[in-house]
């Protein structure tokens, strides 16, 4: 059960990981970026 | 301290100094895919690497691509090394002393710790992981994650350099080159001459001895009552060590195949394999201020950031070294002052020796604190938690700033550039500029991504330690109170999330509460903050360079190296100052006043 958890652990981390790069990539974009 | 001192960590800095160009430039010929006398071997093996894994080394990737490579190839190997460590028990290979499997919080927070380059280990290795587990899953890992490390910083410096280009290099090429042509050529080498000092290296089962002086020990029995036993025999762990200690240090790793690390005879055994071992922290991450200089093609550059970390080296490793050389006023009746027996025949170099090896001495203790804590490395030849409170307070204060003094392999150099990122637009604003660097316009975007690399770290660090300090599962694990054993929990998750891995000791890691969020720490530590850094590289190299002009602030004289290191001990002085107070500040002003903790 714990091996379970800690996988799915792993992977959401990761996801979010993912994510928080598509997170960074949005605020791009404003007044004074290039 | 004495002159001698001083001058072993002269003798270690001028050696640096010398390697550093050569590495520098290597490294820089190596990422820019120019030959190299290693070709011949190489080439042919990196070929077969790429058709085997279908990767296309000519494809460039931009660095949301660049950035989702990595995460996919650091979740592949951290699902890998635990599935390793709970199965190495079920694996007829390399387990002669018939270890279990790993417990599963325990393998967890290892597989995150080894991912992440920490190292940080809640177990004794010797009594926990099987020569399988010490090699496949722990010891590739510290070639990976170093390589990852470089990879990222090249990818940096790619982004500073190039102009108008959305791409940062291939992940996949970068990982390999950096692993074959500057990691295993060295690593090589370096394992032959720690072999050559008495480093071990072998698959046999422990050895048992015959004790010289048998021990008698007294311990509680198992119905509580003391029983007291007399030990003959001695078990001396065996193992292919001298291979891990190469990568261990060269690539900034710090995990021990002993639990005594560098410490133990068998890890470091002589003076001369401990000057080896400092120089191979530092090697690579001063190597990157030359290949930063050759590829934005500024070498003084280079060199400027160079001598701001070496500014911040020097500063920490004379106030570690000062702190160790005091005597404690606690020891009353102690004779703890520099003793000779005549010309050349020294007693006692003076100061606090506990906790320290004699074979080492006061002064590369300090040294090895320092710069293994500059870097990310964690390696520890000596206790921080047996340092004075200003001594240990140096290499939690070296963590704290972020590790960027050389620091890690790859991780000091971007984590430097976002510093520099930082001072630039700081000297901008004061003389009301758009800021600059080296010819790119430092935006928004830019600033945002800085600022949130910069504030995720010391986020992790103070809001779990401030929940430890309030939960009995945190407070457990104390072996000090007071402010000594507040330093205890800050430092763990500090060298957490600074991915450096040494422990402080005299905490208790190894339960469901520090397994999991120490874990989380290290995560959090590399990846999250991996992320705002590879925006900011991505960004910069879409940029058009600018030519100088009378308003760019230059970024390769020495006001440039004053306000950086400026900026990072504003920064890290401001974050963390209160939790320094609380900590070791307090104790230090305590012990003055004849009070310590138990």
């Amino acid at each position: 059960m714990s091996d379970i958890a800690f996988l799915a652990a792993s992977l959401a981390f990761f996801f979010v990981a993912v994510l928080y790069v598509y997170g960074c990539q949005s605020l791009k974009g404003g007044r004074d970026d290039a | 301290m004495t002159p001698n001192g001083w001058l072993q960590i002269a003798v270690f800095f001028a050696l640096l100094l010398l390697a550093a160009k050569p590495m520098g430039l290597y490294m820089a010929r190596v990422y820019e895919r120019k030959k190299t006398w290693l070709d011949p071997v190489l080439v042919p093996v990196e070929r077969l690497l790429y058709r085997l894994t279908g990767v296309d080394a000519d494809v460039e990737m931009g660095w949301i691509e660049y950035g989702a490579a990595m995460l996919i190839f650091s979740c592949a190997t951290l699902l890998l090394t635990y599935a390793i460590e709970r199965l190495q028990h079920a694996i007829p290979l390399w387990n002669p002393q018939h270890l279990a499997a790993v417990e599963p919080y325990l393998a967890w927070n290892t597989a995150a710790s080894f991912t992440t380059n920490t190292n940080w280990q809640a177990y004794v290795p010797e009594q926990t992981m099987s020569y399988l587990t010490q090699m496949v899953g722990l010891a590739t890992h510290n070639f990976w994650s170093a390589a990852t490390g470089m990879a990222l910083a090249i990818a940096f410096i790619r982004g500073i350099a190039r102009r108008e280009s959305k791409k940062l290099g291939n992940f996949w090429v970068d990982l390999t080159r950096g692993t074959l042509w500057v990691l295993l050529p060295i690593c090589i080498v370096y394992a032959l001459a720690l072999v050559s000092q008495g480093a071990i290296q072998n698959l046999k089962p422990y050895d048992t001895v015959t004790l010289v002086e048998p021990q008698t020990v007294t311990a509680p029995g198992a119905d509580g009552k003391p029983v007291t036993t007399t030990v003959t025999t001695q078990t001396i762990a065996q193992g292919p060590l001298a291979s891990q200690e190469a990568i261990k240090m060269l690539g900034t790793n710090g995990g021990g195949f002993m639990n005594a690390n560098s410490a133990h005879p068998f890890e470091n055994p002589t003076p001369f394999s401990n000057l080896l071992e400092m120089l191979s922290i530092f090697l690579i991450p001063a190597g990157f201020t030359v290949t930063l200089g050759r590829m934005v093609g500024s070498p003084k550059h280079g060199w400027a950031v160079f001598w701001a970390m070496a500014v911040l080296w020097f500063a920490g490793v004379a106030t570690c070294y000062w702190a160790e050389s005091q005597p404690n006023p606690l020891l009353h009746g102690v004779d703890q002052r520099v003793a000779t027996a005549g010309p050349g025949q020294s007693l006692s170099s003076g100061g606090n020796t506990e906790g320290k090896e004699v074979r080492f001495g006061i002064a590369n203790s300090a040294l090895f604190a320092t710069v293994t804590t500059d870097a990310s490395c964690g390696a520890v030849n000596s206790m921080h938690d047996s340092f004075m409170p200003l001594g240990g307070m140096v290499p939690l204060a070296n963590i704290m700033m972020g590790e960027i003094v050389f620091g890690g392999v790859g991780a000091g150099m971007y984590g430097m550039l976002i510093f520099v990122i930082v001072s630039v637009f700081i000297a901008g604003l004061m003389v009301g500029r758009t800021p600059e660097y080296l010819g790119k316009k430092v935006q928004a975007f830019d600033v945002q991504m800085s600022m949130l690399y910069v504030l995720i770290f010391p986020l992790v660090i103070l809001g779990f330690a401030a929940v430890s300090v309030l939960l009995p599962a945190g407070l457990s694990s104390l072996s000090n109170h007071g402010p000594h054993g507040f330093t205890q929990i800050v430092y763990a998750y500090t060298s957490s999330a600074g991915n450096n891995g040494s422990a402080f000791a005299g905490l208790n890691a190894n339960t469901h509460w520090y397994n999991s969020t120490l874990g989380i720490t290290m995560l959090v530590g590399r990846f999250l903050m991996i992320v705002p850094m590879l925006a900011v590289a991505g960004n910069l190299a879409t940029k058009k360079i600018a030519p100088p002009s009378l308003g760019t602030f230059p970024v390769d004289n020495t006001l440039f190296t004053v306000l950086l290191v400026g900026v990072i001990l504003i920064v890290g002085a401001l974050t963390f100052f209160p939790a320094l107070s609380l900590g070791p500040i307090l104790e230090h002003l305590l012990l003055r006043s004849g009070i310590s903790f138990s």
